[in-house]
């Protein structure tokens, strides 16, 4: 009996220490939140303080509109979303075909994929400027999205490769029984079986979009309404006359799509990085 | 059809001789399709992952400013530059040290904190890991900014637990102090990408078998016994990798130094990838202009590159020897 109630102590004691230490885990994120609706008064009297004295939510209003983070806010979801289309697109195609057919030069494919998997990607952002420099894409959007697509094929190409050779074959049977060609094939049968591939890649992608940094940051660099979020409040940050409870407010505006997606797919995004460690 | 074929058998070619051009050709052209394809992903990884790698040796020779054609070969001066560059080592050597002092604590954190976690009769450990977790999943540029808003404007507020135990005479300047600010971004950094060294170690421990443990606990073995000898060997080989997922991982730490300190102040946390994009870019958003020297700040990337492959080439030899060790065994 006294044993139980010492493990319930325990126990409860664990509970104590993880929300302690998971409060002050979160605390910026909440600090964020707080003070994007202080007033700049009570931002400054404030501190590290969480709630503000009377919520103000005009502090989005003016983020959103007269600085400029609606316009970051569409740019960085424009990006976002376009990359992830191209990226599952691409990837589902060579994986597809790398994994359900051969042809001549196929080992060669394979082998450029297990080299640049393995390879570290090192500092390649002159080349890549560069190159874009010389495409006339310099300052665009699309620079962005051409970068971050060429960039991350080979990981999507081999996850999708993986996933396609595992399916039997009767599956394709089948439906070239009745006729169908290489793209019926593709379209109406691997693809809809895909789904969940799709989804895990899907989401990465998207995170890892939303939040880079340095493509955007390089990319923009001559044309300021192009700037995602990121790289809007970096620039907002060295400006002479920062307002913070706007910065905080943009922040947030920033913040809050990949926070949404994390609780919503916590399960799916946890289980693909446990098992990137696995494989 | 023939395709099929291939595809079911993956054996050697038709070999006759004499046919075999032309049935090379002739499955080339049924594999139309298999091309068309593969088009998109061979030309864009083409463009902008094998092209770099090779294209970014090229400008090492050349004194070059990124406006126009680089034109003045200098053939190895910039190699000469960076190897006798006091803030190229300077910058190497905060990377070493934000990877020696980052990766064994975070690892040790990340570890203790999945065996808590990985308690089955833990109620809401999901919540707990989510919690966790939400610090890594996030844009390490925007969460800096905030974390760089909150010690620039109240760390008086932050110092003062360090003032109270006397550890310090006046308030700390986290970011604003030479002898800090590169400290301070270890910290950041060990907080920031924790959780996902901690989904690694779950998952790794969710693959020991848990017959093990009793096994264990019937020869006598305590809590302490158990790990030593379950546990850690148990981890062994997802341990290793996550490792060197997190050497490689820092040594290649950007956007959080950038957002913090841009190398900062006189360049006391600069970190081999900020050197880079100043000599590449020059010095955006602080007001002092740098000449970009694209031929110096290539070379520089090609020495790091070269380092980054001597860490996967360890880390790949050692995974072999440890696997060829198991199999020996």
């Amino acid at each position: 009996m006294t044993e139980l109630k010492g493990a319930r102590a325990r126990r409860g004691l664990t509970h104590l220490v993880l929300l302690a230490i998971g409060f002050a885990y979160v605390y910026p994120f909440l600090w964020a939140v707080g003070s994007s609706l202080k007033t700049k008064i009570d931002f400054l009297d404030g501190g590290l303080g969480l709630l503000p004295s009377r919520p103000v939510w005009e502090n989005y209003a003016q983020a959103w509109r007269e600085a400029s983070f609606g316009t970051y806010f569409v740019n960085t979801l424009v990006i976002s979303v376009t990359t992830v289309a191209f990226t599952l697109l691409f990837t589902a195609m060579a994986g597809y075909a790398l994994a359900r057919h051969t042809f001549p030069g196929k080992k060669i494919i394979l082998g450029v994929i297990l080299a640049t998997y393995l390879l570290p990607h090192g500092y390649t952002i002159v080349p890549i400027y560069d190159l874009i420099n010389s495409l006339g894409l310099l300052n665009t959007l699309t620079s962005v999205i051409l970068a971050q697509v060429g960039g991350g094929l080979v990981f999507g190409t081999f996850m999708f490769m993986a996933y396609f050779s595992t399916l039997p074959r009767e599956l394709e049977e089948a439906a070239r029984v009745d006729g169908a060609g290489f793209n019926t094939l593709f379209f109406r049968v691997m693809l809809p079986v895909s789904k969940p591939m799709m989804a895990t890649l899907g989401l990465f992608t998207f995170i890892s979009s939303w939040n880079n940094f340095f493509l955007p940051l390089v990319f923009t660099l001559g044309r300021p309404e192009l700037r995602t979020v990121g790289v809007g409040l970096y620039a907002f940050t060295n400006q002479t006359t920062t307002d913070w409870t706007l910065l905080c407010a943009g922040a947030v505006i920033s913040l809050a799509p990949i926070v949404v997606v994390f609780v919503v797919a916590q399960r799916y995004i946890v289980e693909a990085i446990a098992g990137a460690v696995k494989a | 059809m023939s395709t099929t074929r291939l595809a079911r058998t993956g054996g050697p070619r038709p070999a006759a001789a004499a046919g075999r051009g032309r049935s090379l050709w002739r499955t080339v052209r049924a594999s139309g399709w298999s091309y068309a394809y593969l088009a998109p992903f061979v030309v864009l990884t083409a463009a902008f992952v094998v092209y770099p790698i090779f294209a970014s040796l090229g400008y090492t020779f050349y004194d070059w400013d990124g406006i126009g054609e680089p034109s003045d070969f200098v053939g190895l001066a910039n190699f000469k530059q960076v190897a006798t560059d006091g803030y190229f080592w300077r910058a190497l050597g905060n990377s070493a040290l934000y990877t020696l002092v980052l990766v064994p604590v975070q690892l040790v954190l990340a570890l203790v904190l999945a065996l808590v976690l990985n308690n089955p009769r833990l109620r809401g450990s999901t919540f707990y890991r989510a919690l966790y977790f939400l610090p890594a999943i996030t844009s390490i540029a925007i969460v800096g900014i905030v974390l760089k808003l909150m010690l620039a404007n109240f760390g008086d507020a932050v110092s003062k637990p360090f003032l109270k135990l006397g550890l310090t005479d006046e308030p700390l300047q986290f970011l604003g102090s030479p002898h800090l600010s590169m400290w301070t971004v270890i910290a950041i950094g060990i907080w920031n990408t924790l959780g996902y060294n901690m989904i690694y170690f779950l998952a790794g421990l969710q693959t020991i078998p848990k017959d093990q443990y009793e096994a264990a606990q019937i020869d006598g073995a305590g809590r302490f016994a158990q790990f030593v000898h379950v546990t850690i060997p148990g981890l062994r080989n997802v341990g290793l990798v996550i490792v060197f997922l997190a050497i490689v991982g820092s040594l290649q730490v950007f956007d959080l130094v950038m957002v913090l300190t841009g190398g900062g102040p006189f360049y006391s946390s600069d970190v081999i990838t900020t050197y880079i994009y100043r000599e590449a870019f020059g010095q955006v958003g602080t007001g002092v202009a740098v000449e970009p020297h694209i031929g110096l700040a290539s070379a520089a990337s090609f020495l790091f590159g070269l380092l980054l492959l001597v860490v996967t080439s360890g880390q790949m030899l050692a995974i072999r020897r440890l696997r060829a060790r198991k199999e020996g065994k």
